[in-house]
């Protein structure tokens, strides 16, 4: 079991890393059309989904690559004339909508999505497909103590149990990870003076930065991080599954909601397949399979009337990131400045 | 009487197929009325709805201009020194506020006077189209980045102590939503216009109808009747056309009068004329009877007589057709008054010397204007004087003397004729206007003359009175007013 576990994640980071400079193509190789995907979703995540559209639709062929979430925001900006991909897939919804906003987004409408609900979506051109939980996960052999519940129990834990946090706390670099940043920022604005205490608590015990969510699952798991904070609940609960030596702990003093969203860049090749995809992404078929398959937290869950683990049970309350112009307050230049020398500050990073 | 009977039909066709062509020739009422109707409610409809759009457009503006008043009031608060830099800490709520706008995109720009570009979108123009006064904020709409923006501006005073110049906050929203309830407003505004507009054509259409429907009743009760029924009309109408009927109502009984006196007057021609000429029968078989010549001579004189009075007769009638005629056209002029009484004196002369009544005008004037009919009033004058002479003719004591005068009072003139005959008694004064009353039947006469003397007078709006002459005799006696320059009828 553990040696599958083992060649499972070595497999995982040969794949990311694989994908992080060429494409993965799906489908027929005689296949008429092309969609080509940009995206920042795990394909381990995204790959069962990809299958079953090039299963149902044959003439297209899919290219997907991964793209961290940032630089698939500053990709999409250099390739506004001509886009590499037809469809941009990222949770990073800050920076989508504010792609939207500046105007480098084409308009999409279909049946499909004019069903989802007025908070999944803006201005018909940017789509909510997932709606998840942002978490913590910590390695249960490694913890000191009592599991935290909520924000206030990691920082007593760090405070009582210096010598074995100390380097062990892992989170999302916000300069690298458009998704990191986001939502750190959403943490400032829900709890600012919690959100001073834990970066501060952060600062002094050696925090671990990461520009992608697998690498830190992966040193939770091992061990060689204690907790990862602020996780995308999707690739956590997926790895917590199969691994009992982690857990995944949705916050109780509140939780984070985010979605992943698509767009279809403004003078993209292939809008209809694009379309396509989408309207795919939304169908009560792939909404199901996310769920039964464990892959996603579908944007509508009533679709399925079976319970899974993938309906978002939070023990606190849920604080859904709004879709919509707020988004452009985090990305302010000068609050963005701001608030990126203040991590620095308190991490004590002095360069880069 | 059989051929004009066959001719009816055939000339009631002809007339019924050009009445038809009238009619298609002919305005419908109705339709001009609804024709109008339309077409002012039509325009009344575009002007409101132009004016609707407008409004609607500046209602729209109106509540979201105060939305992004406050997102930018929020901003403005936020604009301070931060690490000693003039700067600004957007709070979320203020794009909280600009978010209820729900799809519409959101630009913004900060700059101070001192460090230039703070924040924001580099490339917004962030010239306002008025010139700026500090504190106070402009709106205007601008084409940003391919969409229509609807702009705040503002600049103010830095009030920190250690900044000095100025601070300015430009913040756009897009215009979605304000077309959105702008479109709502005008579609809803539009609906009841139009319903409006349709119900009050419909109401037109119905009431032209209703209006003209008495009119159809008169005309079909009318259209209905049998062709000697002049009896009024007997039908319930509306107000409107009350005045219709009773004017159709007048002009009938005006018709059935005029009808009657017409059979009045044949009846009396021909009785008029049936005596004579009984008279002139008689006279002649009496002459073709005579052996004697002399006697023949005689008779044969008699008939001459008795032609002239006949041709007397017959012109009389005449005359009193035409003055029948001239009176209902009511045709009046200036006229001077001496002139056809002088001429039906002259006409009179020598007719009163041949049965030996001396007839004299006495009169100083030179002019007497009046408005009437001159052959009216030498027609009423002719039959004063004839009167007097017949009536002066007759008694044991033969009267020599008709005179007549005229006079000028303040007002009016005054025409008397005046005879020394036998006189009329008080009882009969009343009645020898009424037409075919004779006071004598032994004296020939009409029995016209003077109800047509009464009837011209009326039409001259004038006044006659029968005095008795002194010692004995009538004095027929006339006032009618004088014409006045400007005062016509």
């Amino acid at each position: 079991m553990k040696t599958l576990l083992v060649l499972f994640s070595a497999l995982s980071i040969l794949w990311s890393t694989l994908s992080m400079a060429a494409p993965v193509w799906f489908g027929d190789l005689k296949a008429t059309r092309t969609l080509r995907i940009n995206s920042s979703l795990d394909l381990a995540s995204f790959a069962p989904l990809l299958e079953r559209f090039v299963a149902l639709h044959p003439d297209v062929r899919v290219s997907y690559l991964d793209v961290n979430t940032l630089e698939l925001y500053q990709k999409t900006i250099q390739e506004k004339d001509h886009p590499s991909a037809s469809l941009v897939i990222s949770s990073a919804m800050d920076l989508q909508l504010k792609l939207v906003n500046d105007g480098y987004v084409q308009t999409y409408r279909s049946q499909a999505t004019e069903q989802l609900p007025s908070d999944a979506k803006w201005r018909s051109q940017v789509f909510a497909f997932s709606l998840e939980p942002v978490v913590m996960l910590v390695n249960k052999d490694q913890f000191p103590g009592k599991l935290p519940e909520d924000r206030q129990d990691l920082l007593r834990a760090i405070r009582q149990y210096e010598k074995q946090m100390t380097g062990r706390i892992g989170t999302y670099d916000i300069r690298k990870s458009g998704v990191g940043y986001l939502l750190a920022s959403q943490d400032a604005r829900q709890a600012d003076a919690t959100w001073g205490r834990l970066i501060e608590a952060f600062g002094s015990h050696k925090l671990q930065t990461y520009c992608c969510t697998h690498q830190i699952i992966d040193d939770v798991a091992s061990g060689k991080l204690v907790v990862g904070y602020n996780l995308l609940g999707s690739y956590a609960s997926q790895r917590a599954r199969v691994d009992s030596r982690l857990e995944m702990i949705l916050p109780k003093d509140y939780t984070l909601m985010i979605r992943r969203v698509a767009l279809i860049p403004k003078k993209a090749a292939n809008v209809e397949d694009a379309g396509l995809f989408l309207d795919f992404l939304l169908s009560d078929e792939v909404q199901g399979m996310m769920q039964t398959k464990a892959l996603l937290f579908p944007i509508r869950p009533d679709v399925t009337p079976v319970i899974t683990p993938y309906v978002v049970e939070a023990t606190g309350p849920k604080r859904a990131i709004e879709l919509d112009q707020q988004l452009l307050v985090g990305r302010d230049y000068a609050k963005q400045r701001r608030f990126i020398k203040s991590w620095e500050v308190a991490l004590e990073i002095n360069d880069k | 009487m059989w051929l004009k009977s066959l001719q009816h039909p055939r000339a009631t066709e002809g007339s019924l197929d050009e009445e038809r062509e009238a009619l298609k020739r002919a305005p419908s009422l109705r339709f001009r009325l609804i024709g109008i109707g339309c077409l002012v409610i039509s325009i009344i409809a575009a002007l409101s709805i132009n004016f609707v759009f407008d409004y609607s457009r500046r209602l729209a503006d109106l509540s979201y201009d105060r939305l992004l008043r406050s997102a930018l009031l929020q901003m403005d608060e936020n604009v301070g020194l931060i690490n000693d830099e003039v700067s600004i800490d957007i709070p979320w709520s203020a794009f909280a506020t600009l978010a209820q706008a729900n799809e519409d995109k959101v630009f913004y720009k900060v700059e101070s006077s001192a460090q230039g570009f703070i924040t924001g979108y580099k490339d917004l123009d962030m010239t306002p189209p008025q010139k700026t006064t500090y504190d106070k904020i402009q709106f205007f709409n601008r084409e940003y980045s391919g969409e229509m923006v609807r702009f705040a501006f503002l600049e103010r005073h830095l009030t920190e102590p250690d900044a000095t110049g100025t601070v300015r906050i430009i913040l756009g929203q897009t215009r979605l939503s304000r077309e959105e309830l702008a479109s709502a407003v005008t579609q809803r505004a539009v609906d009841i216009v139009l319903m409006i507009a349709l119900v009050a054509i419909a109401l037109i259409v119905i009431g032209s109808h209703l209006v003209l429907r008495p009119l159809q009743r008169i005309e079909r009760v009318l259209e209905e009747r049998s062709p000697g029924d002049l009896t009024p009309l007997d039908i319930k109408t509306p107000k409107e056309t009350h005045h219709l009927k009773v004017a159709i109502n007048h002009f009938m009984s005006r018709l059935q009068d005029n009808l009657e006196q017409l059979e009045h007057y044949t009846a009396d021609a021909a009785h008029q004329l049936r005596t004579p000429l009984a008279g002139l029968r008689a006279l002649a078989e009496n002459a073709r009877d005579q052996t004697s010549p002399e006697r023949q001579y005689q008779a044969l004189e008699d008939i001459v007589n008795q032609c002239d009075a006949l041709s007397q007769t017959v012109t009389l009638l005449l005359n009193q057709a035409v003055v029948s005629h001239r009176m209902q056209t009511r045709y009046r002029e200036p006229i001077d008054l001496l002139l056809p009484i002088a001429a039906s004196c002259r006409e009179q002369a020598v007719t009163a010397l041949h049965q030996g009544v001396h007839l004299s005008l006495d009169t100083e004037l030179e002019h007497a204007m009046v408005l009437g009919d001159a052959f009216a009033l030498q027609q009423m004058m002719q039959n004063l004087i004839e009167n007097a002479v017949r009536y002066s003719n007759q008694g044991e004591q033969q009267a020599a003397e008709v005179v007549v005068t005229i006079a000028e009072f303040a007002a009016y003139y005054q025409v008397q004729v005046i005879d020394h005959g036998e006189g009329i008694p008080e009882a009969e004064k009343e009645r020898v206007f009424e037409r075919f009353y004779r006071g004598r039947y032994d004296i020939a006469g009409s029995g016209v003359g003077l109800a047509m003397v009464k009837d011209i007078v009326d039409h001259h709006s004038a006044r006659i009175r029968i005095l008795n002459t002194q010692p004995k005799g009538t004095t027929f006696q006339i006032d009618i007013a004088k014409f006045q320059m400007g005062v016509t009828e």
